[in-house]
């Protein structure tokens, strides 16, 4: 079995920044995992700009890993199968094996999942031609797929937004509907709603979707029809923790970034996961 | 033109159980099936249930097929290498007249052998499932109540059957049947198949494949259902619960599946013009319903729902320039059996998946019998189920592997859903948004064959 003092499971911006602030308190065990093969998380998948001064995802990304300390453990391609009360976690990946790593402290920093079609009321048929927002981003951004229009993306938050605005640039006709009377999204991510031919249709949401094997549109529940052959969902974000589910809170567990709050900016990310480094690696010098 | 000596149509999970049984016998036979892959139909939507058998009318067909279905399972899945779920279950009531017909189901089960079979107290109940609100009146426990995955049994039983021989016809639709001298010729759109022997198993369609040859007799009228599924983290019972509601047929039913989730459903609604589609009503019903009975299930757990057609049979009559249903539903299963060696299977619903093998049983000893052909001494009813397993883990929810994917693939599966069929990937709580395109990725590798 291996060993570490650190185990942090997630190399987003929240794992990237944990991992390197317990590195620099004088950790030197620090173990970061992750089911992609590359450091970075959602973020590789955000071609938009807005990280940091005016960074693209992957920009941003590289920021982030600036000079990273060799010395910090990295196994990429492994899937968290389980963590157990007596801190051991079971990792498992393609070329790796299953092995069992115990550890001192755990830095969950697993992001989010979106919120899929099947956990709204929905009504109507299950065709093909419907994505969760994000799924779309990573199909679009780091697979080259380009989906048919016209598009209706239900949930006008930041995600909603960026990929409104990409599908618009793309030459789409977009349509965004939203539960709320207005925007949920950041002013800046607005923009592309008086930029780009996008229509807002506020107070209003999906209440069934038509089509039986490919999808063909929509219908609000104020009696529009949309037709459509994509339909994003956008309507929110649950953070990850399965991998935890169970344990019940013991002092060795820390969490950070939007697996344990959904944060809008990177930056609040990267700081509550510097923090959880930090924390992480006082409990342990503390028990010395 | 290929002969064969029986013909199943319909590769629902009563299809393929047929074909699996007719391979039991001296004879050839081919499995017609109109979809990419099998059990794609009522196959796929059902409450999954293997009923004890006390709900149906004593000495009757079903109930008869019924119990003894129900006490073979387990048998029929560890040969098939099917989970299979003997979870028992509570059927409960809150009232008078609800109580009245616990009791009577519960001497109906007694008099057609149900075994283990007890009506016990509210408290009782509540002691056995702590799940259950308080009021519940009465409670009828049937042990013997279990669980399948229909599809997963649907799929065991094809792959059975084409390993004793069988050979499949996917994508192929039936565009007539005419009399031959001895048997059948079966129009397809890939071309005829002679048979002696037709066993239409043609789900939805079932009437509509007979009348390509025979005048209507009966015909199906259809009801639609909605179903919800909740994440395997929520808390659920650990018995299949049936309410049995004052209000006939407003009662939820609650099933803990082989697969970890709960499934709740199935509302009964009126088929409306779109068959597959939930219905607003449906949903709110069951939501409705499940916080009235199992208030401690936590409702924003649903993580998919999804809607059923179920399909009533009817005697049809012609008056007046056109077909008409004859009175009610049929009650008992409809076998129809016009002409020597053609037999429906017609509207077959509840408990028709307890039944699958009994009928699938029942047909090929009918068919063998009318061939004259005598028992395969080389009948192998074993199939193993994917254990390839490997460490690369391509669906996060539910750690399914690489391997197990491409067995899948391997198998038979030639979409995501197929996939999904096989070996339970994209059923999580994320309901396939991380995997999906992996999995698009390696069928589209499998086709090119660049694996």
């Amino acid at each position: 079995m291996e060993y570490c003092d650190i185990l942090i499971i997630g190399a987003g911006a929240a794992g990237i920044a944990a991992a390197r602030a317990a590195h620099g308190a004088g950790c030197t065990s620090v173990l970061l995992v992750d089911r992609k093969e590359n450091m970075g998380g959602v973020l590789l998948q955000c071609a938009h700009h807005g990280f940091g001064p005016n960074l693209n995802g992957p920009e941003y990304t590289k920021k982030l890993l600036e000079n990273f300390p060799k010395s910090i453990g990295w196994i990429p391609n492994v899937t968290v199968l389980s963590v157990s009360g007596d801190k051991r976690a079971i990792l498992s990946g393609a070329g790796f094996g299953a092995k069992e790593v115990s550890f001192q402290q755990l830095i969950l920093a697993t992001g989010c999942r979106e919120i899929p079609i099947g956990a709204l009321p929905i009504a109507g048929t299950r065709p093909k031609g419907v994505y969760t927002a994000g799924q779309m981003q990573e199909m679009m951004n780091l697979y080259g797929f380009i989906p048919e229009g016209p598009v209706v993306i239900l949930g006008s938050g930041d995600l909603g937004l960026v990929m409104a605005k990409q599908l618009a640039q793309t030459g789409l006709a977009v349509t965004l509907v939203e539960q709320r009377p207005e925007c949920g999204g950041m002013v800046k991510n607005q923009r592309c709603l008086t930029e780009l031919p996008i229509q807002l249709q506020c107070s209003t949401t999906i209440s069934e979707v038509f089509g039986e094997k490919n999808l063909e549109g929509i219908m609000t529940v104020d009696g529009r029809y949309l037709p459509c052959k994509t339909l994003l969902i956008a309507v929110g974000l649950r953070p990850e923790r399965e991998v935890i589910f169970g344990l019940e809170n013991p002092d060795w567990l820390h969490l950070c970034g939007n697996c344990n709050a959904v944060h809008p900016m990177v930056e609040a990310v990267v700081n509550e996961g510097k923090r959880a480094g930090i924390a992480a690696w006082e409990k342990i010098r503390g028990s010395l | 033109m290929r002969y064969f000596d029986a013909a199943v149509i319909g590769g629902g999970v009563l299809g393929c159980l047929a074909a699996r049984n007719l391979m039991r016998w001296n004879l050839s036979a081919v499995l017609i099936e109109a979809a990419e892959d099998v059990c794609t139909g009522i196959t796929r939507s059902n409450t999954a249930i293997v009923y004890a058998g006390y709900d149906n009318k004593v000495g009757s067909l079903k109930a008869r097929m019924t119990v003894r279905g129900n006490r073979h399972f387990d048998a029929l899945c560890e040969t098939l290498e099917v989970p299979f779920n003997r979870c028992g279950s509570l059927m409960v009531s809150f009232g008078p007249g609800a109580d009245r017909v616990l009791r009577k189901k519960y001497e109906n089960g007694l008099q057609s052998g149900v075994s283990g079979l007890r009506l016990i107290s509210g408290p009782e109940a509540l002691e056995m499932e702590p799940m259950l609100a308080s009021g519940v009146s009465l409670a009828l426990h049937a042990p013997s109540t279990g669980t399948v995955n229909p599809w997963q049994l649907g799929i065991a039983a094809f792959e059975n059957a084409l390993h004793n021989g069988c050979e499949p016809r996917l994508q192929t639709w039936v565009l007539g049947i005419r009399h031959t001298n001895d048997g059948y010729i079966i129009q397809t759109d890939k071309g005829e198949i002679c048979c002696k022997v037709v066993l239409n198993c043609a789900g939805l369609n079932a009437d509509k494949v007979q009348e390509l040859l025979f005048p209507p007799s009966v015909r199906l009228f259809c009801d639609g259902a909605d179903f919800l599924i909740l994440d395997k983290h929520a808390a659920k019972p650990q018995y299949i619960i049936f309410q049995e509601s004052e209000e006939k047929g407003k009662g939820v039913t609650a099933v803990p599946t082989v697969d970890g989730n709960l499934l709740l459903g199935p509302s009964q609604r009126p088929l409306d013009a779109k068959p597959w589609a939930t219905s607003h009503d449906g949903m709110d019903f069951l939501r409705e319903a499940t916080a009235q009975v199992l208030p401690g299930v936590d409702l924003a757990q649903v993580i998919r729902s999804f809607a059923s057609v179920r399909p009533n049979p009817h005697r049809v009559v012609w008056r007046d320039g056109a077909y008409i249903p004859d009175g009610k539903s049929i009650g008992s299963f409809c076998i129809e059996n016009p002409a020597p060696g053609f037999y429906s299977l017609i509207g077959i619903k509840t408990p028709g998946l307890t039944c699958a093998d009994e009928l699938g049983v029942h047909l090929a000893r009918e068919t063998a019998e009318y061939l004259g052909a005598g028992e395969r001494k080389s009948f192998d009813p074993y199939r193993k189920a994917i254990h390839r397993k490997d460490h690369e883990i391509i669906c996060q929810c539910e750690q399914i592997s690489k391997a197990e994917i491409l067995e899948a693939i391997a198998r038979g599966a030639a979409t995501v859903d197929g996939v999904k069929r096989r070996v339970g990937s994209g059923m999580g709580r994320c309901q396939g948004a991380r995997c999906s395109l992996e999995i698009e990725r390696l069928l589209e590798a499998a086709k090119r064959g660049i694996l």
